[in-house]
Protein backbone atom coordinates (compact mmCIF):
# COMPACT_ATOMS: atom_id res chain seq x y z
CA UNK A 1 0.00 0.00 0.00
CA UNK A 2 1.54 3.02 -1.18
CA UNK A 3 1.37 5.71 1.15
CA UNK A 4 -0.27 9.14 0.46
CA UNK A 5 1.30 12.40 1.69
CA UNK A 6 -0.86 14.26 3.21
CA UNK A 7 -2.20 17.41 1.63
CA UNK A 8 -1.44 16.62 -2.04
CA UNK A 9 -2.96 18.54 -4.65
CA UNK A 10 -3.75 16.42 -8.29
CA UNK A 11 -4.18 17.71 -11.58
CA UNK A 12 -6.06 15.95 -13.86
CA UNK A 13 -3.07 15.46 -16.36
CA UNK A 14 -1.62 13.49 -13.44
CA UNK A 15 0.60 15.60 -11.94
CA UNK A 16 1.07 16.59 -7.85
CA UNK A 17 1.74 19.60 -6.03
CA UNK A 18 3.46 18.94 -2.15
CA UNK A 19 3.82 21.90 -0.19
CA UNK A 20 6.73 21.69 1.83
CA UNK A 21 8.82 23.88 4.30
CA UNK A 22 9.42 27.96 3.45
CA UNK A 23 7.65 28.25 0.53
CA UNK A 24 8.90 25.35 -1.56
CA UNK A 25 6.80 23.01 -3.72
CA UNK A 26 7.82 19.57 -4.80
CA UNK A 27 6.48 18.32 -8.24
CA UNK A 28 5.81 14.61 -9.53
CA UNK A 29 3.54 12.17 -11.14
CA UNK A 30 0.66 10.70 -8.93
CA UNK A 31 0.59 7.22 -8.56
CA UNK A 32 -1.96 6.36 -10.80
CA UNK A 33 0.00 8.04 -13.74
CA UNK A 34 3.09 5.75 -13.17
CA UNK A 35 0.90 3.07 -13.00
CA UNK A 36 -0.99 3.78 -16.42
CA UNK A 37 2.71 4.51 -17.67
CA UNK A 38 4.08 1.67 -16.92
CA UNK A 39 7.94 0.54 -16.56
CA UNK A 40 9.39 4.20 -16.89
CA UNK A 41 12.88 3.70 -18.54
CA UNK A 42 13.60 7.59 -19.69
CA UNK A 43 13.25 10.77 -17.73
CA UNK A 44 14.31 14.35 -19.00
CA UNK A 45 14.10 16.86 -17.07
CA UNK A 46 15.06 20.86 -17.00
CA UNK A 47 17.49 23.11 -15.74
CA UNK A 48 17.65 24.45 -12.06
CA UNK A 49 16.85 28.09 -12.35
CA UNK A 50 14.27 27.52 -15.23
CA UNK A 51 10.59 29.05 -15.21
CA UNK A 52 7.74 27.86 -16.39
CA UNK A 53 3.94 28.68 -16.24
CA UNK A 54 0.70 26.91 -15.18
CA UNK A 55 0.12 24.14 -17.99
CA UNK A 56 3.59 24.39 -19.76
CA UNK A 57 5.53 21.05 -20.72
CA UNK A 58 8.38 21.12 -18.03
CA UNK A 59 9.59 17.66 -18.43
CA UNK A 60 9.22 14.29 -20.97
CA UNK A 61 8.54 10.81 -19.38
CA UNK A 62 9.27 7.67 -21.30
CA UNK A 63 7.82 4.06 -20.90
CA UNK A 64 8.85 1.17 -22.81
CA UNK A 65 6.02 2.31 -24.68
CA UNK A 66 5.75 5.90 -25.63
CA UNK A 67 7.06 9.34 -24.71
CA UNK A 68 4.29 11.35 -22.23
CA UNK A 69 4.97 15.27 -22.16
CA UNK A 70 4.73 16.53 -18.05
CA UNK A 71 2.82 20.10 -17.32
CA UNK A 72 3.59 22.27 -14.88
CA UNK A 73 0.66 22.00 -11.77
CA UNK A 74 1.52 25.65 -10.86
CA UNK A 75 3.89 28.41 -12.25
CA UNK A 76 7.22 28.64 -10.81
CA UNK A 77 11.30 28.70 -10.48
CA UNK A 78 12.44 25.63 -10.62
CA UNK A 79 15.15 25.03 -7.79
CA UNK A 80 15.82 21.52 -7.75
CA UNK A 81 15.82 18.44 -9.91
CA UNK A 82 15.43 14.85 -9.27
CA UNK A 83 18.98 13.46 -10.65
CA UNK A 84 18.18 10.30 -9.08
CA UNK A 85 15.46 9.66 -11.91
CA UNK A 86 17.69 10.63 -14.65
CA UNK A 87 20.16 7.84 -13.44
CA UNK A 88 17.55 5.40 -12.49
CA UNK A 89 14.04 5.99 -13.86
CA UNK A 90 12.36 2.90 -12.28
CA UNK A 91 12.24 4.85 -9.04
CA UNK A 92 9.84 6.59 -10.70
CA UNK A 93 7.53 3.21 -11.03
CA UNK A 94 8.30 2.08 -7.03
CA UNK A 95 8.27 5.26 -5.10
CA UNK A 96 6.48 8.45 -7.00
CA UNK A 97 5.54 10.40 -4.12
CA UNK A 98 8.67 9.82 -2.04
CA UNK A 99 12.26 9.10 -3.50
CA UNK A 100 10.42 9.64 -7.00
CA UNK A 101 9.59 13.18 -7.35
CA UNK A 102 10.61 15.40 -10.64
CA UNK A 103 11.57 19.11 -9.19
CA UNK A 104 10.85 21.69 -6.76
CA UNK A 105 9.86 24.82 -7.06
CA UNK A 106 9.20 27.75 -5.36
CA UNK A 107 7.02 31.34 -6.95
CA UNK A 108 4.63 33.91 -5.74
CA UNK A 109 1.96 32.42 -7.79
CA UNK A 110 1.62 28.82 -6.67
CA UNK A 111 -1.32 29.10 -4.62
CA UNK A 112 -3.52 30.84 -7.06
CA UNK A 113 -2.82 28.75 -9.31
CA UNK A 114 -3.56 25.12 -7.46
CA UNK A 115 -7.12 26.48 -6.91
CA UNK A 116 -8.05 24.20 -9.77
CA UNK A 117 -6.28 21.34 -8.59
CA UNK A 118 -7.96 18.37 -6.77
CA UNK A 119 -7.32 16.90 -3.27
CA UNK A 120 -6.23 13.33 -3.88
CA UNK A 121 -9.84 11.94 -2.57
CA UNK A 122 -11.35 13.87 -4.99
CA UNK A 123 -8.90 13.18 -7.72
CA UNK A 124 -8.83 9.39 -7.46
CA UNK A 125 -13.10 9.60 -7.88
CA UNK A 126 -12.38 11.72 -11.11
CA UNK A 127 -10.34 9.18 -12.72
CA UNK A 128 -12.43 5.92 -11.52
CA UNK B 1 -13.78 -1.23 -29.22
CA UNK B 2 -12.52 -3.55 -31.11
CA UNK B 3 -13.24 -7.23 -32.21
CA UNK B 4 -12.38 -9.52 -29.08
CA UNK B 5 -10.33 -12.77 -29.25
CA UNK B 6 -11.82 -15.68 -27.08
CA UNK B 7 -9.78 -15.20 -24.55
CA UNK B 8 -10.78 -11.94 -23.99
CA UNK B 9 -12.14 -12.48 -20.49
CA UNK B 10 -9.13 -14.53 -19.61
CA UNK B 11 -6.62 -11.69 -19.93
CA UNK B 12 -9.17 -9.57 -18.22
CA UNK B 13 -9.19 -11.85 -15.27
CA UNK B 14 -5.29 -11.83 -15.73
CA UNK B 15 -4.94 -7.72 -15.03
CA UNK B 16 -3.97 -7.11 -18.38
CA UNK B 17 -4.20 -3.68 -19.89
CA UNK B 18 -5.75 -3.80 -23.37
CA UNK B 19 -5.60 -1.59 -26.24
CA UNK B 20 -6.59 -1.49 -29.54
CA UNK B 21 -4.38 -2.93 -32.08
CA UNK B 22 -4.98 -4.03 -36.23
CA UNK B 23 -8.74 -3.60 -35.04
CA UNK B 24 -8.76 -5.97 -32.05
CA UNK B 25 -8.94 -5.00 -27.96
CA UNK B 26 -5.62 -6.92 -27.32
CA UNK B 27 -3.59 -6.90 -24.17
CA UNK B 28 -0.83 -5.06 -24.04
CA UNK B 29 0.59 -6.34 -20.55
CA UNK B 30 -0.03 -8.17 -17.89
CA UNK B 31 3.03 -7.58 -15.08
CA UNK B 32 4.65 -5.24 -16.84
CA UNK B 33 6.52 -4.93 -20.42
CA UNK B 34 10.25 -5.75 -18.86
CA UNK B 35 9.53 -8.25 -16.46
CA UNK B 36 7.65 -9.96 -19.49
CA UNK B 37 10.13 -9.12 -22.02
CA UNK B 38 12.61 -10.98 -19.73
CA UNK B 39 10.48 -14.24 -18.83
CA UNK B 40 10.53 -14.70 -22.44
CA UNK B 41 14.11 -14.52 -22.92
CA UNK B 42 14.59 -17.06 -19.95
CA UNK B 43 11.56 -18.76 -19.55
CA UNK B 44 8.77 -18.98 -21.30
CA UNK B 45 5.55 -16.91 -22.49
CA UNK B 46 2.59 -17.26 -23.99
CA UNK B 47 1.21 -14.83 -26.53
CA UNK B 48 -2.50 -14.84 -27.64
CA UNK B 49 -1.95 -13.78 -31.10
CA UNK B 50 -5.25 -15.05 -32.15
CA UNK B 51 -5.61 -11.50 -33.96
CA UNK B 52 -3.37 -12.77 -37.10
CA UNK B 53 -5.39 -14.26 -40.01
CA UNK B 54 -5.39 -17.56 -41.19
CA UNK B 55 -6.10 -17.45 -45.30
CA UNK B 56 -5.89 -21.15 -46.74
CA UNK B 57 -4.75 -21.19 -50.45
CA UNK B 58 -5.68 -24.80 -52.17
CA UNK B 59 -6.48 -26.44 -55.54
CA UNK B 60 -4.50 -27.41 -58.74
CA UNK B 61 -3.29 -23.60 -59.57
CA UNK B 62 -2.58 -23.06 -55.76
CA UNK B 63 1.30 -23.62 -56.56
CA UNK B 64 1.23 -21.23 -60.18
CA UNK B 65 -0.50 -18.96 -57.96
CA UNK B 66 1.35 -18.37 -54.70
CA UNK B 67 4.34 -17.92 -57.11
CA UNK B 68 2.81 -15.14 -58.79
CA UNK B 69 2.03 -13.17 -55.65
CA UNK B 70 5.32 -13.82 -53.56
CA UNK B 71 9.14 -13.78 -54.48
CA UNK B 72 9.77 -16.70 -52.68
CA UNK B 73 10.18 -20.17 -54.64
CA UNK B 74 6.79 -21.64 -53.24
CA UNK B 75 7.98 -24.83 -55.81
CA UNK B 76 11.18 -25.38 -53.08
CA UNK B 77 8.76 -25.48 -49.88
CA UNK B 78 8.07 -29.48 -49.18
CA UNK B 79 5.11 -30.32 -47.61
CA UNK B 80 4.99 -29.04 -43.90
CA UNK B 81 7.73 -26.67 -44.39
CA UNK B 82 7.08 -22.78 -43.88
CA UNK B 83 8.70 -19.83 -45.68
CA UNK B 84 8.75 -15.95 -44.58
CA UNK B 85 7.36 -14.05 -47.44
CA UNK B 86 6.32 -10.56 -48.86
CA UNK B 87 3.57 -9.71 -50.77
CA UNK B 88 4.52 -7.24 -52.96
CA UNK B 89 2.42 -4.80 -55.31
CA UNK B 90 3.71 -4.22 -59.11
CA UNK B 91 5.93 -1.38 -57.86
CA UNK B 92 7.72 -3.42 -55.33
CA UNK B 93 5.84 -1.85 -52.50
CA UNK B 94 4.49 -4.32 -49.95
CA UNK B 95 1.06 -5.33 -49.36
CA UNK B 96 2.13 -7.43 -46.54
CA UNK B 97 4.65 -9.41 -44.91
CA UNK B 98 3.74 -13.20 -44.48
CA UNK B 99 4.33 -16.88 -43.21
CA UNK B 100 3.39 -19.18 -45.68
CA UNK B 101 2.90 -23.21 -44.71
CA UNK B 102 2.29 -25.87 -47.75
CA UNK B 103 -0.25 -27.90 -45.46
CA UNK B 104 -0.70 -30.83 -48.23
CA UNK B 105 0.30 -31.58 -51.62
CA UNK B 106 -1.54 -28.50 -53.32
CA UNK B 107 -2.53 -26.99 -49.68
CA UNK B 108 -1.36 -23.72 -48.56
CA UNK B 109 -1.67 -21.70 -45.44
CA UNK B 110 -0.85 -18.27 -45.37
CA UNK B 111 -0.29 -16.20 -41.55
CA UNK B 112 -1.20 -12.91 -41.95
CA UNK B 113 -0.94 -9.48 -39.90
CA UNK B 114 -4.27 -8.59 -38.36
CA UNK B 115 -4.84 -5.22 -39.10
CA UNK B 116 -4.03 -6.67 -43.38
CA UNK B 117 -6.11 -9.87 -42.96
CA UNK B 118 -9.09 -7.82 -45.73
CA UNK B 119 -6.35 -5.94 -47.23
CA UNK B 120 -4.85 -9.58 -48.12
CA UNK B 121 -7.60 -11.35 -49.30
CA UNK B 122 -8.56 -9.14 -51.69
CA UNK B 123 -5.02 -8.81 -53.71
CA UNK B 124 -5.47 -12.45 -53.41
CA UNK B 125 -8.71 -12.38 -55.29
CA UNK B 126 -7.63 -9.77 -57.62
CA UNK B 127 -4.73 -11.91 -58.44
CA UNK B 128 -6.50 -15.06 -58.65
CA UNK B 129 -8.79 -14.40 -61.84
CA UNK B 130 -6.38 -16.56 -63.89
CA UNK B 131 -6.15 -19.29 -61.76
CA UNK B 132 -8.08 -22.51 -60.51
CA UNK B 133 -7.37 -21.78 -56.91
CA UNK B 134 -9.51 -21.42 -54.08
CA UNK B 135 -8.82 -18.92 -51.12
CA UNK B 136 -10.70 -19.02 -47.92
CA UNK B 137 -10.44 -16.77 -45.33
CA UNK B 138 -10.90 -18.44 -41.93
CA UNK B 139 -9.64 -16.05 -39.40
CA UNK B 140 -12.36 -15.89 -37.99
CA UNK B 141 -12.67 -19.57 -37.35
CA UNK B 142 -9.49 -19.95 -35.63
CA UNK B 143 -7.38 -18.56 -31.96
CA UNK B 144 -3.59 -18.51 -32.22
CA UNK B 145 -1.12 -18.82 -29.71
CA UNK B 146 2.52 -18.50 -29.47
CA UNK B 147 4.90 -19.94 -26.80
CA UNK B 148 8.28 -18.81 -26.66
CA UNK B 149 11.49 -18.94 -25.03
CA UNK B 150 14.39 -21.48 -24.12
CA UNK B 151 11.35 -23.53 -21.99
CA UNK B 152 8.98 -23.70 -24.53
CA UNK B 153 10.10 -27.09 -26.28
CA UNK B 154 9.38 -28.41 -22.26
CA UNK B 155 6.31 -26.99 -22.23
CA UNK B 156 4.70 -28.49 -25.80
CA UNK B 157 6.61 -32.01 -24.26
CA UNK B 158 4.85 -31.89 -20.73
CA UNK B 159 1.28 -30.80 -22.90
CA UNK B 160 1.67 -34.04 -24.79
CA UNK B 161 3.91 -33.50 -27.88
CA UNK B 162 7.03 -35.33 -27.03
CA UNK B 163 10.51 -33.87 -28.40
CA UNK B 164 10.91 -36.22 -31.26
CA UNK B 165 7.57 -35.70 -32.57
CA UNK B 166 7.63 -31.71 -32.18
CA UNK B 167 7.80 -29.58 -35.60
CA UNK B 168 11.73 -28.92 -36.63
CA UNK B 169 12.43 -25.09 -37.76
CA UNK B 170 9.99 -23.32 -39.75
CA UNK B 171 7.96 -26.55 -40.29
CA UNK B 172 4.52 -26.81 -39.34
CA UNK B 173 2.82 -30.51 -37.64
CA UNK B 174 -1.07 -31.16 -37.81
CA UNK B 175 -1.90 -33.19 -34.60
CA UNK B 176 -3.88 -33.14 -31.27
CA UNK B 177 -3.32 -31.61 -28.05
CA UNK B 178 -4.93 -33.69 -24.91
CA UNK B 179 -7.45 -34.65 -27.84
CA UNK B 180 -8.06 -30.83 -29.62
CA UNK B 181 -7.11 -30.82 -33.57
CA UNK B 182 -3.69 -28.09 -34.03
CA UNK B 183 -1.77 -27.30 -36.45
CA UNK B 184 2.06 -26.64 -34.88
CA UNK B 185 4.92 -25.07 -35.92
CA UNK B 186 8.02 -24.14 -34.77
CA UNK B 187 7.71 -20.62 -35.91
CA UNK B 188 7.57 -16.84 -33.68
CA UNK B 189 8.57 -13.41 -33.37
CA UNK B 190 10.76 -13.08 -30.56
CA UNK B 191 14.45 -14.48 -31.95
CA UNK B 192 13.47 -17.31 -29.49
CA UNK B 193 13.03 -20.98 -29.89
CA UNK B 194 9.85 -21.41 -30.10
CA UNK B 195 5.87 -22.79 -31.27
CA UNK B 196 2.92 -20.94 -33.13
CA UNK B 197 -0.13 -23.01 -32.26
CA UNK B 198 -3.35 -22.66 -34.32
CA UNK B 199 -7.12 -23.94 -32.62
CA UNK B 200 -10.32 -23.42 -33.48
CA UNK B 201 -11.54 -20.94 -31.80
CA UNK B 202 -14.09 -23.07 -29.53
CA UNK B 203 -10.82 -24.80 -28.18
CA UNK B 204 -9.25 -22.31 -27.57
CA UNK B 205 -10.16 -21.70 -23.86
CA UNK B 206 -9.87 -24.88 -22.44
CA UNK B 207 -5.93 -25.35 -24.80
CA UNK B 208 -4.68 -22.10 -23.33
CA UNK B 209 -5.71 -23.12 -19.64
CA UNK B 210 -4.10 -26.63 -20.74
CA UNK B 211 -0.93 -24.82 -21.86
CA UNK B 212 -0.73 -22.29 -18.84
CA UNK B 213 -0.99 -25.43 -16.37
CA UNK B 214 1.44 -26.95 -18.14
CA UNK B 215 3.96 -24.10 -17.83
CA UNK B 216 3.64 -23.22 -14.64
CA UNK B 217 6.74 -25.28 -13.72
CA UNK B 218 8.62 -23.76 -16.79
CA UNK B 219 8.07 -20.34 -15.43
CA UNK B 220 5.32 -19.76 -18.39
CA UNK B 221 3.84 -16.60 -18.07
CA UNK B 222 1.70 -14.32 -20.26
CA UNK B 223 2.94 -11.94 -22.60
CA UNK B 224 1.15 -8.75 -24.08
CA UNK B 225 1.54 -6.73 -27.35
CA UNK B 226 4.41 -4.39 -25.75
CA UNK B 227 6.85 -7.25 -25.16
CA UNK B 228 6.09 -8.87 -28.01
CA UNK B 229 7.09 -5.44 -30.03
CA UNK B 230 10.54 -4.92 -27.80
CA UNK B 231 11.34 -8.59 -28.59
CA UNK B 232 10.68 -8.78 -32.07
CA UNK B 233 12.70 -5.27 -32.32
CA UNK B 234 15.68 -6.98 -30.43
CA UNK B 235 15.80 -9.61 -32.97
CA UNK B 236 15.48 -7.14 -35.62
CA UNK B 237 12.23 -8.42 -37.21
CA UNK B 238 9.69 -6.36 -39.36
CA UNK B 239 7.18 -4.72 -38.70
CA UNK B 240 4.57 -3.94 -40.96
CA UNK B 241 2.96 -0.64 -40.67
CA UNK B 242 6.50 0.84 -39.26
CA UNK B 243 9.43 -0.82 -41.24
CA UNK B 244 7.64 -2.56 -44.00
CA UNK B 245 5.18 -0.80 -45.66
CA UNK B 246 3.52 0.45 -49.77
CA UNK B 247 6.26 2.24 -50.02
CA UNK B 248 9.15 0.18 -49.15
CA UNK B 249 10.53 -3.15 -50.90
CA UNK B 250 12.16 -6.00 -49.71
CA UNK B 251 15.43 -5.20 -51.07
CA UNK B 252 15.61 -1.95 -49.63
CA UNK B 253 14.05 -3.54 -46.14
CA UNK B 254 17.31 -5.47 -46.01
CA UNK B 255 15.17 -8.71 -46.96
CA UNK B 256 17.59 -9.50 -50.18
CA UNK B 257 18.62 -13.12 -47.96
CA UNK B 258 14.89 -14.28 -48.60
CA UNK B 259 14.47 -13.36 -52.19
CA UNK B 260 15.71 -16.35 -54.20
CA UNK B 261 17.66 -14.47 -57.56
CA UNK B 262 16.98 -17.89 -59.62
CA UNK B 263 13.28 -18.40 -59.57
CA UNK B 264 12.21 -18.53 -63.10
CA UNK B 265 8.35 -17.48 -62.78
CA UNK B 266 7.10 -13.72 -63.10
CA UNK B 267 5.36 -12.20 -59.77
CA UNK B 268 4.50 -9.16 -58.70
CA UNK B 269 7.31 -6.44 -58.20
CA UNK B 270 9.99 -8.82 -59.58
CA UNK B 271 11.17 -6.21 -62.52
CA UNK B 272 11.40 -3.53 -59.43
CA UNK B 273 13.19 -6.13 -57.05
CA UNK B 274 15.63 -7.76 -58.85
CA UNK B 275 17.13 -4.38 -60.59
CA UNK B 276 17.12 -2.90 -57.05
CA UNK B 277 19.06 -6.52 -56.60
CA UNK B 278 21.27 -6.27 -59.62
CA UNK B 279 21.39 -1.88 -59.10
CA UNK B 280 21.24 -1.01 -55.41
CA UNK B 281 18.75 0.87 -53.86
CA UNK B 282 18.23 4.51 -53.12
CA UNK B 283 16.83 3.92 -49.25
CA UNK B 284 18.06 1.04 -46.82
CA UNK B 285 16.87 -0.06 -43.43
CA UNK B 286 20.07 0.48 -40.90
CA UNK B 287 20.21 -0.42 -37.21
CA UNK B 288 21.17 1.82 -34.70
CA UNK B 289 21.93 1.85 -30.60
CA UNK B 290 21.80 5.57 -29.14
CA UNK B 291 24.97 6.97 -27.47
CA UNK B 292 23.45 10.21 -26.05
CA UNK B 293 20.62 9.49 -23.56
CA UNK B 294 17.41 9.82 -25.52
CA UNK B 295 14.94 7.34 -27.17
CA UNK B 296 14.18 7.37 -31.15
CA UNK B 297 10.59 6.57 -31.88
CA UNK B 298 8.48 5.58 -35.06
CA UNK B 299 9.00 8.71 -37.44
CA UNK B 300 11.77 10.45 -35.85
CA UNK B 301 14.01 12.20 -38.06
CA UNK B 302 17.12 10.44 -38.93
CA UNK B 303 20.68 13.34 -39.48
CA UNK B 304 23.87 13.03 -40.94
CA UNK B 305 26.04 15.37 -41.00
CA UNK B 306 23.86 17.90 -40.08
CA UNK B 307 21.48 16.69 -43.69
CA UNK B 308 17.99 15.21 -42.87
CA UNK B 309 18.95 11.53 -43.82
CA UNK B 310 16.40 9.08 -43.21
CA UNK B 311 13.90 7.89 -40.84
CA UNK B 312 13.09 5.77 -37.83
CA UNK B 313 10.64 3.72 -38.16
CA UNK B 314 11.22 1.28 -35.26
CA UNK B 315 12.81 2.31 -31.78
CA UNK B 316 12.84 1.81 -28.52
CA UNK B 317 13.94 0.47 -25.15
CA UNK B 318 16.36 -2.73 -25.42
CA UNK B 319 15.25 -5.07 -22.00
CA UNK B 320 17.93 -7.24 -22.68
CA UNK B 321 20.81 -4.70 -23.81
CA UNK B 322 19.56 -1.87 -21.29
CA UNK B 323 20.35 0.57 -24.34
CA UNK B 324 17.96 2.47 -26.67
CA UNK B 325 17.88 0.99 -30.00
CA UNK B 326 16.22 1.43 -33.74
CA UNK B 327 15.83 0.66 -37.01
CA UNK B 328 15.47 3.61 -39.44
CA UNK B 329 15.60 3.88 -43.60
CA UNK B 330 18.49 6.03 -44.62
CA UNK B 331 19.47 7.37 -47.93
CA UNK B 332 21.95 5.55 -49.61
CA UNK B 333 23.90 8.96 -51.29
CA UNK B 334 25.34 9.52 -47.41
CA UNK B 335 28.21 7.15 -46.76
CA UNK B 336 26.53 5.95 -43.74
CA UNK B 337 28.10 2.32 -42.62
CA UNK B 338 28.13 0.06 -39.69
CA UNK B 339 29.78 2.23 -36.75
CA UNK B 340 28.92 5.51 -38.41
CA UNK B 341 27.55 8.39 -36.13
CA UNK B 342 24.23 9.61 -37.01
CA UNK B 343 21.95 12.04 -34.76
CA UNK B 344 18.52 11.56 -34.55
CA UNK B 345 16.05 14.34 -33.75
CA UNK B 346 14.34 13.66 -30.51
CA UNK B 347 11.99 17.30 -29.34
CA UNK B 348 13.90 19.17 -31.46
CA UNK B 349 17.49 18.12 -30.30
CA UNK B 350 19.99 15.69 -32.40
CA UNK B 351 21.09 13.12 -30.05
CA UNK B 352 23.81 10.82 -31.12
CA UNK B 353 23.78 7.15 -32.50
CA UNK B 354 25.63 4.78 -33.94
CA UNK B 355 25.02 2.31 -36.87
CA UNK B 356 25.29 -1.41 -35.36
CA UNK B 357 24.63 -4.87 -36.77
CA UNK B 358 20.90 -6.44 -37.10
CA UNK B 359 19.82 -8.29 -35.21
CA UNK B 360 20.70 -6.37 -32.08
CA UNK B 361 20.06 -9.85 -29.80
CA UNK B 362 21.09 -12.99 -31.18
CA UNK B 363 18.63 -15.23 -32.59
CA UNK B 364 18.69 -18.61 -30.77
CA UNK B 365 16.61 -20.59 -32.99
CA UNK B 366 16.46 -24.24 -33.15
CA UNK B 367 17.48 -24.90 -36.25
CA UNK B 368 17.76 -28.94 -36.19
Amino acid sequence: MMLIPEGILCSKSHEYLLEGENGIFTVGLTDYAVEQLGDIVFVELPEAGSEFEKGEVFATVESVKAASEIYMPAGGKIIEVNEKIVENPEILNESPFEEGWLVKIEGENIHADSGDLLEYADYKEEIE
Amino acid sequence: MGKKTVLYDTHQKLGAKMVEFGGWDMPVQYTGIIDEHNTVRNHAGIFDVSHMGQIFVSGNDALPFLQKVVPQDISKLQPNAAVYCQLPYEAGGLVDDLIIYRLEDDKYLVIANASNVEKDFNWFKKNATQYDVKIDNRSDEFSMFAIQGPNACKIVEKSGINELKQPKFFTITKTEISGYPVYISRTGYTGEDGFEIIVRNENALVLWDLLMDKGGEFGLKPIGLGARDTLRLEAALMLYGNDLSESTTPVEAGLKWSIPQDKKEDYNGKSVIMSQIESGVQKKLIGFEMIDRAIARHEYEIYYNGQKAGIVTSGGFSPTLNKNIGMGYIDTKYDIKLDSVIQIMVRNKLYNAKVVKRPFVKKRYKNS
